[in-house]
């Protein structure tokens, strides 16, 4: 195993994860096992880190990159015109059934943007504004047309249900810098596999990332019952564990462990969370920012927000969720409207980063499970709502801070936008890229489950280097 | 809830998508897979292998595990066996008193007694019905964005009902798909429609409802995600565009409707206020429930999954790789709901009884004999125990299927009473516990962890049936929603209940049932994730119901002797069904005199703790309070709210 924390986690690991017997479970320490899931220490990394932190904007749905980031004067000059049959044999569409779909121009304009020249459409101003700060990669590649099982590619490394997702490794792999909140922490609204993309799959369930709630308080219960002081609540909290550590010496269960571990976090957020979780200490001029009118409304703003004040206190991986970007109809309303929602937000967080010097610790993604084709999905009618399919073939995401060489545009598609012109990164390029910024090796950075060493990018995956600057 | 919305129309789309090519680029599926997958092969009887076991089950189990060299897990301690079975069967604590007379009791047959005893408690139903509510997406609103509250509460007392006098399969699986149409229905036929009615629903998304009727009865009764869970890259479904419709066509041909129940109690109560003061008419006046009723209409194919591009008209139907399931003559008109049932329940019909007795296997184990306890397409991989698979199906079939024998013959087995402890050697080889090399620590379902603490705590309704209910929830948790709805605490007992009689808004269920994975009834629910994330230690230990059931235990412990000691042995008794050993009521009773100490000198913190009034004089305070801290470590205990 190549767990790259510290001695005392790494010891731990090899015994308890692992279930091996002849050291006794209960002769570790309670600042031991918490240290194990949460504790705050300066973590030795397999590589150089560029990033403490990654904020993971997921786009649910598959933004339409050929309207947003993508242009292709050359479908809009052939608009209506068939998908050539060459290109039509290197695709693979989720619901197109006619035999020789039809191209369909984007209506948007398109302008270049910064110093870097970058083409962003006139759905996305704000972030339009922040090009010279983010870098645009558009031949992202996927294995898997059907959402669910593309979401769980991109968040897991692999297209079906159970295995350990991406913050769940970072968590697993780097712990957290906070002792008040946990080390993972999701927002927004929930993909399609559900919280198969933020489990821990094999991994100890301590990995796991916890929920914030999008309405109303985040988190419930930080305050103690009526006259239960702090004292009152270590005192029970210290029992609690003691009593759980017995149990788990005797079942071996890991679970438990995590149970003990959830305890430890509890106490720590309820002093710390109430603060953290509130936006009430945000000047009007930064809610501006975010375009947030009523902070106690749920939006993506807030959640951009809220992921700048995770990663502040050293939350490790936050991941907000957002859609639905699945616009195989009526895309001339649906795409705006999303754009809407989600374009200031996140170059606030972007610009917001900056500003308060968190950008350079902070890695930022943007992006969703695949993309969407150049072909129109029917119907076409006049007045009809077209929409476009899935693509899987090439799509955009863009990066921010963490070490990334702000202002380029990687990678390039073909005149039609179908297919990239080069390799492009596959997902599991990407995930290995992502665990590079952090200082993690993703060939090393493995868990033994049933007789072999699992990892995120399971065989695959390279990192992407040209998205950093040298350093 | 447009991610709602959404997520329906994606099925719909895959459901037709990919159902019309089959494959895109890879051609459909072969004839010969369909023909060769285990589970498209009728069950047949293994021979029982000759292992050492007292039971069938048992020998099954013993001679995989021998295969590989390993031994079965020692029988659990006798109180963890009683306080498992109790938890499973009517998903409440044993008694203090029932584990001493088992303990006692020492006739051979005194596990079999307890199981009787169990699978005859009223609770058994409400506890086996709960796991069918998560199938049949059970909720008391329609989903979509006005989340409108509807009253179908009769349909979740019919299904508690249905397994508390344990009705056959056949008569369970068909009251549900068309009570409506047997000769002479009674109301209770009709309400067993529920079943379908509890789709999310609103006017103007007909087709997505329908669709998810089909998804229902796929995943429900054949394990087969109906043209859904598939990609582009695996021969899968086996059902195609047109057969899809075909069973689409069953449910097209209905309608949802208002049957109002004379003589049912009231539904609502005044503390539910719905929409606004202008709707106030929407409000339903009395009690009724929502039934399906037959209306015929045409059914078309749909191009592309999109209902504005009918194309060919289909009849009911059934799809060709099962068609051999059909049983009676072919008639000349198209079959019916009834026919329906029929084709899901032949003995011909390979699936049917696989997955329902897998699903149970699942319910007492953690995981299926089929992990993929909602999948037994082309891509599954045989169960880890085939043979035992098949020989549960058939004994399944030989009881007149019912599920009270089948639960019962597998409770009594070794292998269900087997110690839960990790075993280094198995787990090297089996961490997953495949080979049921030992039982499972399982953290309990959401409705449950409340259910067992307020029941130790004493404050536990005990009532059961009737309209949904509206226990303490955290304020603010209806402030999502985009049409206005009210949350008033019940009064008296009502308060109380257990929580599968908690009212469900769809889109804002009461926050303990999302933070303990408890599902959203969105769509059928085959299973539940078991999370352990510090949000529920949170709630555990500061949420007010739990809070409530401290309190009661607290006094429960406090007025249960004279002696610390005792009072901790007798509180561990009621809680976790065994005494503490000596290192446990040592850190109980430190426990006790450190937080004795805190409260010497705050009487107010000591009112504040038992919930009196400011001005209250009791002797007894600081000792009453501290008990309330002791108890409430005593439900916060991962052993507590674990079956194990």
């Amino acid at each position: 195993m190549h767990n790259p924390a510290s001695a005392i986690t790494s010891s731990l690991s090899r015994r308890a994860f692992f279930g091996a017997g002849g050291v006794s479970l209960a002769s570790m320490s309670l600042s031991q096992l918490s240290a194990a899931s949460s504790g705050p220490r300066p973590q030795p990394s397999h590589v150089a880190p560029r990033a403490r932190s990654v904020i993971f904007l997921f786009q649910v749905g598959g933004p339409s990159q050929l309207d947003l980031f993508d242009p292709k004067p050359e479908v809009n000059r052939r608009d209506g015109e068939e998908l050539p049959e060459s290109l039509l044999k290197q695709v693979s569409f989720a619901q197109i059934q006619e035999k020789r779909p039809r191209l369909m121009g984007s209506p948007y304009r398109f302008r270049r943007h910064g110093h870097s020249g970058a083409w962003v459409s006139e759905l996305m101003p704000h972030t339009a504004g922040i090009v010279d700060r983010i870098t645009i990669a558009r031949t992202l590649r996927t294995d898997d047309t059907n959402h669910m099982f593309a979401e769980l590619l991109m968040n897991t490394g692999w297209r079906r249900f159970g295995r350990p997702s991406l913050g769940s490794w970072v968590a697993y792999g780097l712990g957290s810098q906070s002792q008040e909140m946990p080390a993972f922490l999701v927002l927004g609204t929930k993909p399609r596999s559900k919280s198969a993309n933020y489990g821990s799959g094999f991994l100890p369930s301590q990995f796991q990332a916890t929920v914030l709630r999008d309405a109303g308080e985040p988190i419930l219960n930080l305050s103690n019952p009526p006259g239960v002081t702090s004292r009152r609540q270590r005192l029970s909290i210290d029992a609690i564990n003691r009593l759980n550590r017995v149990r788990l010496e005797a079942s071996g269960d890991d679970e438990i462990r995590a149970r003990i571990a959830s305890y430890e976090m509890a106490f720590r957020m309820q002093a710390r969370a109430p603060g953290l979780l509130s936006l009430g200490s945000e000047t009007r001029e930064t809610l501006k920012l975010y375009g947030i009118e009523d902070p106690s409304r749920p939006s993506f703003a807030r959640n951009c927000l809220m992921a700048r004040r995770l990663v502040e206190q050293g939350v490790r991986f936050v991941q907000v969720f957002h859609g639905d970007w699945d616009h195989h109809t009526d895309i001339g309303k649906r795409l705006p409207g999303e754009c809407r929602v989600t374009d200031q937000g996140s170059a606030a967080l972007v610009l917001d980063l900056a500003r308060r010097g968190l950008l350079d610790d902070t890695l930022v993604i943007w992006g969703g499970e695949l993309g969407r084709t150049p072909v129109a999905q029917k119907p076409m009618a006049a007045g009809g709502r077209v929409g476009r399919d899935h693509q899987i073939e090439a799509f955009t995401m863009w990066f921010a801070g963490g070490g990334v060489r702000a202002g380029q545009v990687i990678g390039e598609t073909n005149d039609l936008g179908c297919l990239p012109t080069e390799a492009g990164w596959h997902v599991h390029d990407l995930q290995a890229t992502i665990l590079h910024a952090l200082g993690l090796d993703h060939e090393r950075l493995t868990y033994r489950y049933e007789g072999r060493e699992f990892r995120l990018t399971d065989i695959h995956g390279e990192v992407k280097s040209e998205l950093f600057a040298r350093s | 809830m447009s991610n709602i919305l959404v997520g329906i129309r994606w099925i719909v789309w895959l459901a037709v998508a990919i159902a019309v090519t089959g494959v895109p680029g890879t051609g459909s599926i072969e004839a010969g897979d369909l023909e060769l997958h285990w589970a498209f092969q009728p069950p047949r009887r293994h021979a029982v292998p000759r292992s050492d076991g007292s039971t069938p089950i048992d020998r099954f189990v013993r001679a995989r595990l021998a295969s590989r060299q390993l031994a079965p897990s020692t029988a659990a301690p006798n109180a963890v066996q009683v306080r498992r079975v109790t938890l499973d069967l009517i998903g409440l604590l044993p008694t203090s008193a029932r584990i001493e007379a088992y303990l006692a009791d020492s006739r051979p047959d005194r596990w079999g007694r307890l199981v009787d005893e169990l699978l005859a408690s009223p609770h058994f139903g409400e506890r086996w019905g709960r796991h069918w509510l998560d199938l049949a997406r059970f909720a008391d609103s329609s989903g979509y964005e006005s989340d409108s509250p509807r009253q179908i509460w009769p349909y979740r007392d019919w299904v508690i009902e249905a397994w508390n006098s344990d009705m056959g399969f056949e008569r369970f699986v068909t009251e549900q798909l068309a009570g409506d149409l047997l000769p002479a229905a009674d109301v209770s036929q009709q309400i067993a429609t529920g079943f379908q009615c509890n789709v999310i629903y609103d006017p103007g998304v007909r087709y997505e409802a329908i669709v998810d009727q089909v998804q229902t009865v796929g995943s429900v009764f054949l394990g087969l995600t109906l043209g859904c869970a598939q990609c582009h890259t695996h021969k899968t479904d086996p059902v195609s565009h047109e057969e899809f419709y075909r069973l689409y066509a069953f449910f097209n041909e209905t309608s949802i409707q208002r049957l109002p129940l004379p003589g049912f109690d009231t539904g609502y109560r005044d503390g539910l206020v719905i929409r606004d003061e202008k709707k106030k008419s929407d409000r339903p006046t009395g009690p009724a429930t929502l039934v399906l009723k037959s209306a015929p209409q045409a059914t078309h194919v749909f191009e592309q999954g999109d209902p504005s591009q009918p194309g060919q008209k289909v009849v009911t139907g059934f799809p060709a790789f099962l068609a051999t399931a059909r049983v009676g003559k072919e008639k000349s008109s198209p079959p019916d709901r009834i026919e329906l049932a029929r084709w899901i329940l032949s003995e011909n019909n390979p699936l049917t009884d696989r997955v329902t007795v897998n699903r149970v296997w699942q319910r007492l184990f953690g995981t299926g004999l089929v992990e993929t306890e909602n999948d037994f397409g082309v891509q599954t991989p045989p169960p880890s125990h085939p043979g035992l698979l098949d020989h549960l199906a058939l004994e399944f079939r030989h009881h007149g299927r019912r599920f009270k024998p089948l639960i019962r013959s597998i409770v009594l087995s070794e292998t269900y009473r087997q110690s839960s402890d990790v075993r280094p050697e198995l787990a090297a080889v089996d961490a997953s516990n495949r080979l049921v090399g030992r039982q499972r620590r399982l953290r309990l379902e959401a409705e449950v962890i409340r259910d067992i603490s307020l029941q130790a705590g004493g404050v536990l309704s005990e009532k059961m049936l009737g309209p949904s209910v509206f226990p303490d929830q955290s304020p603010g948790v209806l402030d999502a929603r985009a049409t206005a709805a009210k949350w008033t605490p019940s009064e008296g007992q009502d308060r109380w209940r257990r929580g599968l009689y908690t009212w469900h808004w769809r889109l804002t269920p009461h926050p303990l049932k999302p933070l303990f994975d408890a599902p959203e009834g969105v769509t059928s629910c085959t299973r539940r994730d078991r999370s352990n994330v510090p949000v529920q230690s949170l709630a555990l230990l500061n949420d007010v119901s739990f809070y409530t059931a401290a309190r009661g235990l607290g006094r429960w412990s406090w007025l249960s002797g004279p002696k610390s000691a005792d009072r901790v042995d007798t509180t561990m008794l009621r809680c976790l069904g065994r005494r503490p050993s000596p290192f446990e009521r040592r850190v109980l009773l430190e426990l006790n005199e450190s937080q004795r100490a805190t409260l010497q000198h705050d009487l107010a913190a000591c009112r504040a703790i038992l919930g009196l009034d400011a001005g209250a004089a009791d002797d007894d305070l600081v000792e009453r309070a501290t008990w309330v801290l002791v108890a409430r470590v005593i439900l916060n205990l991962d052993e507590f709210f674990t079956r194990e």
